[in-house]
C-alpha cells in the first residue's frame, strides 16, 4: 500500500530499461497513481547506435524490447491499473525519455535505479539518470532497487 | 515504434506469447451475436489466473461441505415412516430405534473418513483411495458410483426441495415437475457462470436450517417433557396401514434401516475436500467431520423422535413430509417460523445440489485427465468452469425427475446403493493403505476403518438386495455398464495414442517424399486462379483436373485455359455417369500407379477452390461438392486436402490473385462466372 507520503502526480512517464526494476516501479506507480486516477506512460527506448541510421526497424521487430513492455503492462494489470506503453528508438535514451515526458505533458518522471551485486556492489546511476535528473520538465521519482542485505 | 502485436499477444517470454481477450473476439456477426448472449447470460470469460483458490476456515467449511449430509435429515425419516406403516401404526412407535441404528452406523463411517482426511490431504474421494490402494477397476467402481451418487444427490434433494414448498402451499404439487426444472436450469447457469462454493451466502442456508431445526426439536422436547404435546390431525394424504398388516419382522426393521440409511449420503464430502481446508487440513478436516456427523446424528433421531412422540404418519407423495408435520405442530401450522422453516429446508437442499454441481464436473476431470473419459470433460469453459461436467449432470437429473415424476420415495432406492459402494470401496482401500504405509497407530486406523468397511459393506448388500427390484437393479446394472464405457473410452485414447506416438530418439529430418498438386476446376474464376497460385507455391509439379459430361464444355475450356493459365497441365475427365469424386479418386489412382516404382509415392496436395460465403444463409448454396470430395479425400494415403479461399469482399484480390496480362480481364471475370462451386 503506498504511503501517504508517496508524490501526488496526474501523468506520469515511467522509464523502463528491461532490468530487474522495471516490475517494482510500475507495481509502485500503479498504486500511487490508483489514488488521484493518473496516467501511466510505460517508456520503453532502443537505442540505435551510429551504425545505423534512426529510422531503422530494430524495436518494431525485438522481440526482446516488445517483451519490457508486455511485461509491464501485465505487471500494471496484476495491480488492477492500465498502463499506456509506448516503444521509442533513438540516439540517446535519457534525451528521448525526457522528449516524451515534455510532449506528454507528464508530471512525474519515475525511472528505477539497478543495484549492481557485482565488484563489492554499487547502485549503477549510470548517465541516464543523471541526464534526466538535469533536464526533465518535471519532478523525477528515482526508485533504487533493494540491497541484498534488504532483500535477505 | 508500432507494436502490432500488442492488442491481441503478449510477450511473456522468449519466443512465447500469452493470448489477451482480444485474440479470441469473434470474427463473424453470428458468432459475435453468439458472444453477446453468452456473455449476458454466462459472465464475461474469465483468464486462468483468475481461479480463485481460497481456504475455508471450519466455520465456512462447516455449513459448506456438510449441507448435503445435513439436508439428507429432511427425508431419511420419512422413508423409515413409509417402511413401518405397512406393520400398523404401532409399529411406528420403532423408527426412533432405527433411527439410533443409522446413528450408530453414521458414527462408523465418520469415523472411517477421518482417516481418510488425515491419509489424503489432497483429497481423498472414493476413486481416488480406491485406484490408489486397490486396483484401477475398484478405483472406476467407485467412480461409476460417484456419478450415481451425485446426479441422485441433485435429483433427490431438488425434489425434496420442491416437495418442502408444496408442504406449506398444496397447489405447488400440481407443478412440481416444472418448479424442479425451472430450479436446476437455474443452478446450472449459476454454475456455468463459475458459482464458487465459498462464500457467507453458501453458509448461511446451513446454519438457517440447524438452527432452526435445533430450536424446533428443543420446543417439542418441552413440550414432550410439559405433557402438552398438540393433537396432530391426519394430514393430507395420509398412508394408512394396509387392513392386513405385516408382522414386524426382520426383513421388514432391515428395510426400514435402509431406507433411512439414505441419512449417510454426502458424509465423504468433507473427505473429498480436505485441501480447501485452512491449515492444518487434515486436522481442520476431521474435526469438521466429526462436528458434521454429530449435528446430522442429532437433527435426525431429534426429528425422529418428536415425530414418534407427536404421532405424525407418513404420506403419500402429495402430502406434507414428516419433517414439515413435525414444525407444522411445534411452531403452529401457518406460522411465520414454520415457514421460515420450510424456506430453510428448501434452500438447503438446493446448496447439497450445487454440492453435487461442484463434485462431479471435478470428477469428471480428474477422469478425463486420466483417460477414462471424453477430454472435453477436463476442458474449462470461459468461465473457469467444467461447462461439460454441469451440463450433463443437469441433463441426466432433469430427466430422472421428469421420469419419476420428482417423487423422492421412487428416487431413494437408486440412491443408496452407489453411496455404499463408495463408502464400502473407500474403506476397504483405507484398510490396505494402513497395512502397507504402516504409520504411526497404524493398528487402530486400520481397525477403525476394516469395521467402517464391514459394516458398509453388510449395509450395501441389505440396500441393495430389498431394494432391488424397487429401482436398485439400475444401480447394479449401470455401475458395470459405465465401468465398461470408461475402459472402452480409455482403450481407444491409448490405441491413438499409440498410433500417434514419436519414438523419444526419433529425430525428424526433412522429407523424402516428392510432392504434386492436383487442382480441382469447375471453370476458370478467380478462385480457380487463386487455386493455381498456391498450388505452383506447393509444387512444380502442377495438374488441374476438370471433370465433366459435356464434350463441348470441356473443349471451350481448354481452350480458355490453355490461353489465360499456361504452363499448367488440365487434364479433363469426361465422366458420362455425371459422377464426380468416383473419377477424381480413380484418376489420383492412377496417377500413384504411373509412379516409379523405385521411388516412394509423392504427397498429392488436392487443392479445392472454395468460395466463401459472406452469410449462414449463404452456405447452403455453395462448395457442396467441394464438402463431397473432402469426405472423400479424407483418409487417403498420402494425400492432403488444401482448401483454398476467396471471400467476394477480398480487397486485395486485384493484386493477389491474377498475374499482370491476367488483371486486365479480371473485371470480365468477374461477372461472367458464378461462384466457384465444383458441381
Amino acid at each position: 500500500m503506498a504511503e501517504s507520503t508517496a508524490p501526488q502526480f496526474k501523468r506520469a512517464v515511467v522509464a523502463l530499461s528491461g532490468g530487474r526494476t522495471d516490475r517494482p516501479i510500475v507495481a509502485l506507480a500503479a498504486e500511487v497513481a490508483k489514488a488521484s486516477k493518473a496516467e501511466l506512460i510505460g517508456v520503453h527506448v532502443v537505442e540505435i547506435d551510429w551504425t545505423q541510421p534512426l529510422d531503422a526497424d530494430v524495436a518494431g521487430r525485438s522481440e526482446s524490447a516488445q517483451r519490457v513492455l508486455d511485461i509491464a503492462e501485465a505487471t500494471a494489470e496484476a495491480a488492477r491499473y492500465r498502463l499506456e506503453s509506448v516503444l521509442l528508438q533513438a540516439r540517446d535514451v535519457g534525451a528521448a525519455l525526457v522528449d516524451e515526458a515534455v510532449e506528454r505533458g507528464a508530471d512525474m518522471m519515475i525511472v528505477g535505479l539497478p543495484f549492481r551485486r557485482r565488484f563489492g556492489g554499487d547502485f549503477a546511476i549510470g548517465a541516464t539518470i543523471p541526464y534526466i535528473l538535469k533536464n526533465a520538465p518535471c519532478a523525477v521519482w528515482v526508485v533504487r532497487e533493494a540491497m541484498p542485505e534488504e532483500q535477505a | 515504434m508500432e507494436r502490432p502485436h500488442s492488442a491481441y499477444f503478449r510477450y511473456s517470454g522468449p519466443g512465447q506469447l500469452v493470448a489477451k481477450p482480444a485474440a479470441s473476439t469473434p470474427r463473424t456477426g453470428l458468432d459475435r451475436t453468439i458472444q453477446r448472449w453468452k456473455a449476458w447470460l454466462l459472465g464475461r470469460p474469465l483468464a486462468s489466473e483468475e481461479e480463485i483458490g481460497e481456504r475455508l476456515p471450519k466455520k465456512l467449511a462447516l455449513p459448506i461441505f456438510s449441507s448435503d449430509a445435513i439436508s439428507s435429515s429432511a427425508y431419511a425419516t420419512d422413508e423409515i415412516l413409509r417402511v413401518l406403516v405397512l406393520a400398523g401404526a404401532a409399529a411406528l412407535v420403532i423408527s426412533v430405534e432405527v433411527a439410533i441404528a443409522i446413528a450408530v452406523l453414521l458414527t462408523v463411517v465418520s469415523l472411517s473418513y477421518r482417516q481418510v482426511c488425515r491419509a489424503y490431504p489432497s483429497g481423498g474421494g472414493a476413486y481416488v483411495v480406491a485406484r490408489e490402494n486397490l486396483s484401477q477397476i475398484a478405483g472406476l467402481v467407485a467412480a461409476a458410483a460417484l456419478f450415481i451418487d451425485y446426479v441422485m444427490t441433485v435429483a433427490v434433494s431438488t425434489a425434496s426441495a420442491v416437495s418442502q414448498a408444496y408442504s406449506v402451499w398444496p397447489q405447488l404439487y400440481d407443478i412440481r415437475i416444472e418448479i424442479a426444472l425451472v430450479s436446476i436450469v437455474l443452478i446450472t447457469l449459476a454454475n456455468l457462470r463459475g458459482l464458487r462454493e465459498a462464500g457467507n451466502i453458501f453458509a448461511m442456508p446451513t446454519y438457517l436450517f440447524v438452527g432452526m431445526a435445533l430450536l424446533m426439536i428443543g420446543l417439542g422436547l418441552g413440550q414432550i417433557v410439559a405433557g402438552t404435546v398438540p393433537t396432530v390431525p391426519d394430514p393430507q394424504f395420509v398412508i394408512k396401514p394396509p387392513s392386513v398388516v405385516e408382522p414386524l419382522a426382520l426383513i421388514l426393521l432391515l428395510r426400514a434401516f435402509a431406507g433411512g440409511a439414505v441419512a449417510l449420503t454426502g458424509v465423504e464430502a468433507i473427505a473429498n475436500g480436505v485441501p480447501a481446508f485452512k491449515p492444518p487440513e487434515s486436522k481442520n478436516a476431521g474435526n469438521t467431520m466429526t462436528m458434521m456427523a454429530i449435528l446430522l446424528g442429532v437433527l435426525f433421531i431429534g426429528v425422529t423422535f418428536v415425530g414418534n412422540k407427536f404421532g405424525i404418519q407418513p404420506t403419500t407423495e402429495a402430502g406434507p413430509t414428516a419433517i414439515a408435520q413435525v414444525s407444522s405442530s411445534v411452531f403452529g401450522a401457518g406460522s411465520p417460523l414454520f415457514v421460515l422453516f420450510q424456506i430453510s429446508t428448501a434452500l438447503i437442499l438446493f446448496l447439497a445440489v450445487n454440492t453435487s454441481f461442484n463434485a462431479f464436473p471435478r470428477l469428471a476431470a480428474i477422469l478425463a485427465e486420466d483417460g477414462f473419459m471424453p477430454r472435453q470433460f477436463s476442458l474449462r469453459g470461459d468461465r473457469l468452469a467444467f461447462s461439460w461436467g454441469i451440463i450433463v449432470l443437469a441433463a441426466v437429473a432433469a430427466l430422472l425427475l421428469v421420469a419419476f415424476q420428482g417423487d423422492v420415495h421412487l428416487l431413494i432406492p437408486l440412491y443408496s446403493v452407489g453411496v455404499f459402494v463408495c463408502f464400502t470401496l473407500s474403506q476397504v482401500g483405507m484398510v490396505r493403505h494402513w497395512i502397507s504405509s504402516k504409520e504411526s497407530g497404524w493398528q487402530w486406523r486400520m481397525a477403525i476403518n476394516g469395521l467402517g468397511a464391514i459394516l458398509t459393506f453388510v449395509v450395501l448388500i441389505v440396500v441393495a438386495a430389498i431394494k432391488f427390484a424397487a429401482g436398485a437393479y439400475l444401480v447394479v446394472l449401470l455401475i458395470p455398464a459405465l465401468v465398461v464405457l470408461m475402459l472402452f473410452i480409455q482403450h481407444q485414447y491409448q490405441a491413438s495414442a499409440k498410433a500417434l506416438a514419436v519414438r523419444p530418439d526419433f529425430i525428424v529430418l526433412p522429407p523424402t517424399r516428392e510432392e504434386r498438386a492436383i487442382i480441382t476446376v469447375p471453370t476458370i474464376n478467380r478462385a480457380v486462379v487463386r487455386a493455381v497460385n498456391v498450388a505452383r507455391s506447393i509444387s512444380e509439379d502442377v495438374i488441374a483436373v476438370y471433370i465433366s459430361d459435356n464434350p463441348d464444355a470441356s473443349r471451350e475450356l481448354r481452350e480458355r485455359w490453355e490461353r489465360q493459365i499456361p504452363g499448367v497441365q488440365l487434364v479433363i475427365v469426361e465422366s458420362p455417369y455425371r459422377a464426380l469424386a468416383g473419377p477424381l479418386m480413380a484418376y489420383l489412382d492412377v496417377l500413384d500407379r504411373a509412379w516409379p516404382p523405385d521411388k516412394p509415392q509423392p504427397v498429392t496436395f488436392v487443392v479445392v477452390p472454395e468460395y466463401v460465403a459472406l452469410h449462414w444463409w449463404e452456405r447452403i448454396l455453395y462448395n457442396q461438392s467441394s464438402r463431397r470430395l473432402r469426405a472423400v479425400l479424407l483418409g487417403r494415403p498420402h494425400t492432403v486436402v488444401v482448401d483454398v479461399p476467396y471471400r467476394r469482399d477480398d480487397p486485395d484480390r486485384f493484386h493477389y490473385d491474377t498475374e499482370p496480362h491476367a488483371e486486365q480481364e479480371a473485371p470480365a471475370a468477374a461477372t461472367a462466372e458464378p461462384p466457384a462451386d465444383l458441381g
